[in-house]
């Protein structure tokens, strides 16, 4: 994980969420110039096949800060293959997870 | 593909002496891809442990999870697993743990959910046997009334699954919290006290040592499903050994969700 730290460090933003009936999903979230720089999505959910996860990283870089859960969740499925499979974890509790991130705001 | 039924499978029983954790991790991976290529039997592994070891999950964070100046201060290896799910902590003696290897075609069809109560069903009988009424809990938690007994987590590998469980016998609770970052709201989650100095269910429902208890569960899962002694072949034992080494002992690993 490669973050760049030339003028401003990016801020670190910490969510979390337990989704109902399912597991809790973390949020790690780096901002830079007002959009998602790096998240990691962490937790005790389970996902097939295990590299999704990166994927789901990837599909949130580059969001605005400002991005709903809609849209959130949507970028998420999106980057998700038919042969993903998901228990005690949904683009929409991921989403919740990275939403709290962003509002909980820098050094949270 | 339809779904096999587990008398449709010649089970093996894997039951060795002490390993070390990240030979564990290596195990299971090595196995579930032999019985995924059909060159091993259906297999049972139970696991006794080397030394003390914290087993985190596949997607959790290392910071977030583990205190890994305390968990050093201790003697304790954390290692990642190949399978999601949470953090465990192990002493030597102190939880069960054993692993299923079978063919997908055993939950073909079936959901998560049931899937995971498929494979622990001899489990909960065995547990009847003793005296404990358990039932699985969804997720992934298998539970008495007075409490979490034991998790489980799966990972698919192509046409096989990787089952495995860790249960509380007798597992001492402060140095766990010590260790192990879990808020308060996960441990009303699991059941356990904040106060309680050990979790120790089957050993307390019971009044049977460790050894016994697992004697009686294979008794059970033998019964059902039958089952016969086997041991890691050294093919086996030489590609786990170095995949402990090159991956579940190395930083990249362990560290992969940071």
């Amino acid at each position: 994980m490669t973050i760049e730290r030339d003028n401003v460090p990016p801020s670190v933003r910490y969510g979390e969420y337990k989704m109902p009936g399912g597991k809790l999903v973390v949020a790690d979230i780096h901002v830079h110039g007002g959009v998602i720089e790096v998240a990691q999505i962490s937790g005790d959910f389970f996902l097939e096949p295990d590299h999704a996860l990166g994927a789901i990283n990837r599909a949130l870089r580059g969001l605005p800060v400002a991005a709903d859960e809609a849209e959130l969740a949507a970028r998420v499925r999106a980057a998700l293959g038919p042969e993903v499979a998901m228990y005690g974890l949904s683009p929409e509790a991921v989403a919740v997870a990275v939403r709290r991130a962003l509002d909980a705001g820098a050094g949270a | 593909m339809s779904r096999s039924g587990w008398g449709d499978h010649a089970w093996r029983l894997i039951h060795t002496a002490p390993q070390a954790p990240a030979l564990h991790m290596a195990l299971d991976e090595v196995l579930v891809e032999e019985v995924a290529a059909g060159r091993r039997a259906p297999t049972l592994r139970i696991w006794e442990w080397a030394g003390p070891a914290v087993v985190i999950g596949r997607f959790q964070s290392l910071r977030n999870e583990v205190d890994r100046e305390r968990a050093a201060a201790h003697g304790i290896e954390v290692v990642r697993r190949i399978s999601g799910g949470g953090a465990m902590f192990i002493e030597p003696g102190n939880t069960i743990t054993y692993s299923i290897c079978a063919p997908l075609s055993l939950v073909e069809g079936l959901s998560f959910q049931e899937s995971y109560a498929q494979m622990d069903a001899w489990v909960i009988e065995a547990l009847r046997e003793l005296g404990i009424e358990a039932w699985y809990q969804p997720l992934n938690d298998i539970v008495s009334a007075s409490g979490k007994i034991a998790g489980a987590a799966q990972a698919r590998r192509g046409k096989a699954v990787l089952h495995h469980v860790t249960m509380a016998y007798d597992i001492d609770a402060a140095k766990m919290l010590e260790v192990l970052r879990i808020g308060r709201e996960k441990l009303s989650d699991k059941g356990t006290q904040s106060a309680a100095k050990r979790v120790d269910p089957l050993r307390s429902q019971t009044g049977l040592s460790r050894e016994a208890i697992i004697a009686r569960m294979v008794d059970t899962f033998r019964r059902r499903h039958g089952l016969h002694e086997d041991a890691l072949r050294a093919d086996e034992l030489a590609r786990a050994e170095a995949l402990a080494a090159s991956k579940f002992a190395a930083a990249a690993w362990t560290h992969d969700v940071a």
